[in-house]
């Protein structure tokens, strides 16, 4: 945090790195990236690094925490100490296990949880460099890594944030945007199922405002499900037999 | 590598959630799942039109979320002996290595066609053992090891902790010199993977 810019969207209609209000950041997606894991997922939008690593199914420990009719998912989503500018204590703060029950959460929807009773999948997160949008962005890569890892799904989750600034709406807001914006909508979405998994917004925007803030989201879902589709394909198109 | 005949169709990569086509067309098999009457993938992997049985399924590309099966051949180490009873930690399914443990349980009944008197003569804490799935009733999962191929694979010395030699109808410590009985597997020592 130097210094606070006094205009978020210049006279252009430009905003602080040069995109426009329904541009996304540029995205790198990499399925596999983890070989000790069963499955994981690295991505990279715009400054943000995450890793995503999928564990399971597996035998729950302690054995009260199993469900007898259907798995059980445990998402941990952690900021590593050098991930911002100042240091982030590795403790999980309020906010990382705030995000690690929305990610679950949004992520539980997509999975067929009924295939595996008594069992337990572990995803791990974590943010490797946070630039906002880190929940999305997670959301996106631990789909990909759960996809990686074999495991029965319904769909993809894609993941996308729109959000009100200096009296715009835009695409996939980054730190600083967040910070100094009016409002922040963050959407999970099933892409082939047309469901939505998650749906927040802090700050305030009128109903049309709102409206078009989810539109511009769900558009912004559907180049990044292009994105993640062709980070599996990558990986899997080659592959004739079946990985041991 | 890829066989298409003129009644199935396949090597299309699909990927979770991708429509592969409605019930009024086809018979969604393994691999797919049906939603508002619309057949699509569950896994990644192939998708297979087979329009002759009219029936579309995903061979799936990835082995994951491997869970022990019924007949499945697993490897598990003792964790515990009592006189009827052994517990394996499970930790490999056919060839496959899992990411956690699943816990089994040997009944001494299961061992050897014959009367066997005392688990302790069948396995020892920390051996590796051989086993087939016989039954998953309630996520208990009971072992089986009546077969020449199934039983120790690998033992350590009770008194030093040496790994122990397959000597005739028993185990020898050539540290030691101790004899000690197991059940073993036909290929003891031999499949240390």
């Amino acid at each position: 945090m130097s210094r606070k810019p006094e205009k978020l969207i210049d006279k252009k209609g430009l905003r602080l790195d040069g995109r426009k209000p329904d541009e996304l950041r540029p995205i790198k997606i990499e399925a596999g990236a983890l070989s000790n894991a069963d499955g994981s997922a690295y991505i990279e939008q715009g400054k943000n690094k995450i890793l995503a690593a999928v564990y399971g199914p597996k035998e729950v420990h302690p054995k009260h925490l199993a469900l007898q009719d259907r798995m059980v998912i445990r998402c941990r989503y952690h900021m590593a100490p050098f991930s911002v500018q100042e240091r982030k204590s590795p403790a999980p703060s309020r906010r990382e296990i705030e995000l690690s029950k929305v990610i679950r959460e949004s992520l539980e929807p997509s999975i067929f949880l009924e295939y595996y009773p008594r069992t337990i999948i572990d995803v791990f997160i974590e943010v490797l460099q946070a630039d906002g949008g880190t929940r999305c962005a997670s959301i996106t890569a631990a789909s990909i890594a759960l996809a990686d890892a074999g495991i029965p799904m319904r769909d993809l989750v894609v993941a996308c944030a729109a959000g009100k600034v200096d009296d715009t709406i835009v695409l996939d807001l980054m730190d600083t945007e967040d910070k100094m914006g009016t409002a922040d909508v963050p959407l999970a979405l099933m892409p082939n199922l047309k469901a939505l998994t998650l749906l927040q917004m802090d700050g305030i925007l009128t109903s049309k405002e709102f409206e078009s803030a989810v539109n511009l989201a769900l558009e912004g879902c559907k180049k990044i499900y292009t994105l993640q589709k062709e980070a599996l394909r990558t990986k899997y198109v080659n592959m004739k037999e079946v990985e041991e | 590598m890829c066989s298409q005949s003129s009644e199935q169709q396949s090597d299309n990569l699909v990927l979770p959630g991708e429509r592969l086509g409605v019930i009024e067309e086809f018979i969604p098999d393994a691999g797919t799942y049906v939603k508002d009457g619309v057949i699509r993938s569950g896994v990644v992997g192939r998708s297979l039109h087979d329009s002759l049985n009219k029936r579309v399924s995903v061979v799936p590309l990835i082995h994951g979320a491997m869970l022990p099966k019924v007949e499945s051949v697993i490897l598990g180490q003792v964790s515990s002996v009592q006189t009827q009873n052994a517990i394996v930690r499970i930790f490999k399914i056919g060839k496959k290595q899992l990411s956690g443990v699943f816990t089994g349980i040997l009944h001494i009944s299961d061992v050897q066609p014959r009367y066997v008197e005392s688990m302790f003569n069948v396995c020892k804490p920390a051996d590796i053992i051989r086993a087939k799935v016989i039954s998953e009733k309630n996520k208990t999962y009971h072992l089986f090891t009546k077969d020449k191929n199934l039983g120790v694979v690998y033992a350590l010395c009770s008194q030093c902790g040496y790994s122990l030699e397959s000597k005739r109808q028993s185990l020898y410590c050539p540290r030691c010199g101790r004899i000690e009985k197991r059940k073993t597997a036909l290929d003891y020592g031999k499949d240390i993977t």
